[in-house]
C-alpha cells in the first residue's frame, strides 16, 4: 500500500490523515517540554514514537489520550477536533507507562472494565475478556489481584485491558519495557497482529530502537520536545536526515572531515565521497559498523573508486560478541568499529595489524559539523 | 569462631540485644498506659459491681444489679440508642463536609498543600470550648445564621439547645480529625488510576463510583472510626450547644458522678461507652478485612 507524502511547508502530510497533530506547543510553567509538534497518522498504521529519556513522549501520548491539554494546537481524530473533548468521549486505549491497573479489581475486573464503561452485555464481556487474557497469556491469573503479580505480568494486563476496548487509537507507553526477551517479541508479534487485523491506529511509545524498527511502519524520532526525522524505518535507518538520528538509531561511526572544492572530504590524509554533497566546509561523517568491509591483505589505499571509499587503518583492540565480530581500528588518530559475523579465521587476527577499510558511497552520511 | 562474623549482616549479630533495646523503648509507654489508662478502667470495672447507698454512699460488693438494672431501663436504653444514633448522623456529616476537602488536598502539590493543611489543623489549635461558643454566637435564635435564613423568606428552625446545634457544632470540630484521617488512607489512590478509568471511558461520575471511592475506603472507614469515638465520648460541645436539653451517654455520666453522686452507676455507663467502642472496633477491622480481600 502505497501513500502519497506531499511537502507543506517542511510539513509531510499524508492524505487524509485518522489522527492528526498539528502545532502542538505543551508548556509546563515556563519550561517548553513539546514544541510545534505536527504529525499525521494513517488509519491502521502503526507508528513508534522515539527518543531518549525526557523527550517528550509520554506527554505527547498524553496530549493526544487527552489527560493534558496541549498549550497550543489541535488535536484531530478522523478529521474530528478533538483537542477539547474529555478523554472519556476519545475512544483511545492508554497503556500507561506504569500499567496503572485498578488495586482493587481482579485482573479480569480491570480488564473487563472499559467494556463494562461500554454497557455490553455480561456474556459478551465474559467472552472477551477470557480472549484477551489468553492472548497475553495470563487466563490462569483472571481471579489474582494485581499486587499479586509480576510486573511483566501486570504489563500484559494493562495491555489486554486496552486492546479489549478495540478503540479507534491505540497508545501503547513503551508497553513491552518489562518483559523478558522471549516474552517481548511474542507480545511484539501479538500487538502487531490484532492491530493489523482489527486496523487499530497505535501510537506505540518506545526507546528501544530495534522495536521501533521491527514492529512499526514508521517511525518518529524525538528530541528534547521537537520532531527530528519521521519516516519508515528504512528510511530512518539508511537515509537519516540529522546526526542525532544516525546515531540514536542503528550504530554509526563518527569522524569529522573537511570539505574540498571537487566534493570530495578529506579526513586526515585520506579523501573520500559521499552519496549527498556536503552542506558546509566542516562536516561529520557516519558509517555503520556492518557496512565497512575489512581488507587484510590490500596493499594500496589510494585507489579511490567511484562507489567505494578506502582507508588505511590498523587494527587496536577485538571485542568479541558471540555472533558478532567487532574490530575497533584507528584511522588516522580516530576510532572506527567495524563489525562483521563471526568465522573461524578471525582467530588469527591481532593487535597491530594492518588493513584497509572500505565502504560504499551509497552508505557514507554526511551532515554540518554544527547540525 | 572470629571469621565466621564477618558473613552475618549488620545488626543479626547479636539478636538478644535488639529485642533489649525494643523492650526498653517500649518500656515507658508501657509503663505511661498500664497507670494512666488500664488501672483506672480496671478500677472503673471493678465500680460497676459495687453497690449505689443513697446519698451518694458506695458499698463495697459485687453484684450485677447496676448493670441489669440499666439494661432493663427502657430510658438507657433509648440513650444508649440515641447516643449511638446522634453519634452515627454527625461522622456522616463530617464525612460528607470532610471527603470534597481531602480529595482536594490529596491531589494538591507544593506550597498550596502545605497551606490548605495547616488551614485544615489550625481549628486544633483553638479550643472546643471557644469554637463551641463561637457557633453559639451564630445559630442564636437571633444570630446571623437565623437573620439570613429570615432574610431569604423562611421561618428560621430552631439551631440552639437541640439535637441539631449539637450535630451541628460536633461536625465542624470533627472536621479537621475527619479530614486527616481520610488524607492518610488515600494512599492507594494513583491519580494515573483514575486517568485509566477516563480513557477506558469512564465518565467523572463513574470513575468516582467504581474506582476514587473504591480506593478511598481504607480511608474513610478510618475516618469514621476515629469520629465516632470522638463524637459519642465528647462532653463539652454537647453540654454546651443542648444546653441542658439533650440527653445522650456523656451528659448521663456526668449527672450521675456529679448530679446524683451515683458512682457505680456512672462507671456502669462508662464501661458500657468503653464495650461501645469496643464493638466499634470490631466493625472497622471487619470491614477494613473486606476491603482489602
Ligand atoms: N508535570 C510536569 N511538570 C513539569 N515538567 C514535566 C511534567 N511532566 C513532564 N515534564 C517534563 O517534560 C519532559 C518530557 O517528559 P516525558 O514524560 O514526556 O518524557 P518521556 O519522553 O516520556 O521520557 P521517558 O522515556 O523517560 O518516559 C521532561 O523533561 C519532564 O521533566
Ligand atoms: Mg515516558
Amino acid at each position: 500500500m502505497m501513500h502519497q507524502t506531499i511537502k507543506r511547508d517542511g510539513v509531510e502530510t499524508i492524505g487524509n490523515p485518522h489522527l492528526s497533530l498539528e502545532g502542538i506547543n505543551k508548556k509546563y510553567g515556563l519550561v517548553e517540554v513539546i514544541s510545534n509538534l505536527n504529525l499525521e497518522v494513517r488509519k491502521g498504521e502503526l507508528i513508534a514514537l522515539l527518543g531518549p529519556s525526557g523527550c517528550g513522549k509520554t506527554t505527547t501520548l498524553r496530549m493526544i489520550a487527552g489527560l493534558i491539554a496541549p498549550s497550543a494546537g489541535k488535536i484531530a481524530v478522523g478529521g474530528r477536533d478533538v483537542t477539547h473533548i474529555a478523554p472519556h468521549g476519545r475512544d483511545m486505549g492508554l497503556v500507561f507507562q506504569s500499567y496503572a491497573l485498578f488495586p482493587h479489581m481482579t485482573v479480569a475486573k480491570n480488564v473487563a472494565f472499559g467494556l463494562e464503561m461500554r454497557g455490553l452485555s455480561r456474556a459478551d464481556i465474559a467472552n472477551k475478556v477470557a480472549k484477551a487474557l489468553a492472548m497475553v497469556q495470563l487466563g490462569h491469573l483472571a481471579e489474582r489481584k494485581p499486587r499479586e503479580l509480576s510486573g511483566g505480568q501486570q504489563q500484559r494486563v494493562a495491555l489486554a485491558r486496552a486492546l479489549v476496548i478495540e478503540p479507534s487509537i491505540l497508545l501503547l507507553d513503551e508497553p513491552l519495557s518489562n518483559l523478558d526477551a522471549k516474552l517481548r517479541d511474542e507480545m511484539r508479534t501479538q500487538i502487531r497482529d490484532i492491530q493489523q487485523e482489527l486496523g487499530i491506529t497505535t501510537v506505540f511509545v518506545t526507546h528501544d530502537q530495534v522495536e521501533a524498527l521491527s514492529m512499526c511502519d514508521r517511525i518518529v524520532v524525538m528530541k528534547g520536545g521537537l520532531i527530528e526525522q519521521v519516516g519508515t524505518p528504512h528510511e530512518i535507518y539508511e537515509r537519516p536526515t540529522t546526526p542525532f538520528v544516525a546515531s540514536f538509531v542503528g550504530r554509526t561511526n563518527r569522524v569529522k572531515g573537511k570539505r574540498t572544492g571537487d566534493g570530495c572530504i578529506r579526513i586526515g590524509s585520506s579523501m573520500i565521497r559521499s552519496a549527498r554533497p556536503a552542506v558546509q566546509d566542516d562536516v561529520m561523517v557516519m558509517v555503520r559498523p556492518h557496512r565497512i568491509h575489512v581488507d587484510w591483505s590490500a596493499a594500496s589505499t589510494e585507489r579511490q573508486g567511484e562507489t567505494q571509499n578506502r582507508m588505511a587503518a590498523v587494527l587496536s583492540r577485538i571485542t568479541f560478541v558471540g555472533d558478532v565480530i567487532q574490530y575497533h581500528f584507528d584511522v588516522g588518530g580516530t576510532e572506527f568499529i567495524v563489525e562483521e559475523s563471526t568465522k573461524k579465521s578471525q582467530a588469527s587476527r591481532r593487535q597491530g595489524d594492518e588493513a584497509v577499510l572500505s565502504w560504499s558511497v551509497e552508505d557514507t552520511l554526511v551532515f554540518g559539523a554544527d547540525q | 569462631m572470629t571469621t565466621a562474623t564477618f558473613d552475618m549482616p549488620v545488626g543479626a549479630q547479636k539478636p538478644s540485644s535488639t529485642a533489649g533495646i525494643a523492650v526498653a523503648l517500649l518500656l515507658p509507654i508501657a509503663l505511661v498506659n498500664a497507670i494512666g489508662f488500664i488501672l483506672p478502667v480496671f478500677n472503673l470495672a471493678r465500680m460497676s459491681f459495687n453497690e449505689a447507698l443513697p446519698g451518694g454512699g458506695i458499698a463495697e460488693a459485687f453484684t450485677a444489679a447496676n448493670w441489669t438494672g440499666l439494661l432493663q431501663d427502657s430510658f438507657y436504653i433509648e440513650l444508649i440508642l440515641n447516643s449511638i444514633m446522634v453519634s452515627l448522623g454527625i461522622t456522616f456529616a463530617t464525612l460528607l463536609a470532610s471527603y470534597p476537602i481531602a480529595l482536594y488536598l490529596h491531589r494538591a502539590s507544593g506550597a498550596w498543600r502545605t497551606f490548605l493543611t495547616v488551614l485544615v489543623i489550625s481549628p486544633l489549635l483553638t479550643s472546643a470550648v471557644v469554637r463551641t461558643y463561637g457557633w453559639i454566637a451564630l445559630l442564636a435564635e437571633q444570630g446571623p445564621v437565623a437573620n439570613v435564613i429570615a432574610a431569604m423568606g423562611f421561618q428560621p428552625p430552631r439551631m440552639m439547645f437541640n439535637t441539631t446545634g449539637v450535630v451541628i457544632g460536633l461536625t465542624e470540630i470533627l472536621m479537621p480529625y475527619m479530614i486527616l484521617s481520610l488524607m492518610a488512607g488515600f494512599g492507594r489512590l494513583d491519580p494515573k488510576v483514575e486517568e485509566a478509568a477516563r480513557t477506558l471511558g469512564a465518565t467523572p461520575f463513574r470513575t468516582f463510583w467504581r474506582v476514587i471511592l473504591p480506593l478511598t475506603l481504607p480511608g474513610i472507614a478510618l475516618g469514621c472510626l476515629l469520629c465516632f469515638v470522638l463524637a459519642i465520648s465528647s462532653f463539652i460541645t454537647l453540654k454546651l450547644m443542648g444546653g441542658g436539653r439533650v440527653f445522650l451517654l456523656a451528659t448521663e455520666i456526668y449527672d450521675q458522678a456529679i448530679v446524683t453522686l451515683n458512682w457505680p452507676l456512672a462507671a456502669t455507663l462508662s464501661m458500657l461507652v468503653l464495650i461501645i467502642f469496643g464493638a466499634a472496633l470490631a466493625v472497622y477491622s471487619r470491614v477494613l478485612r473486606m476491603i482489602e480481600g
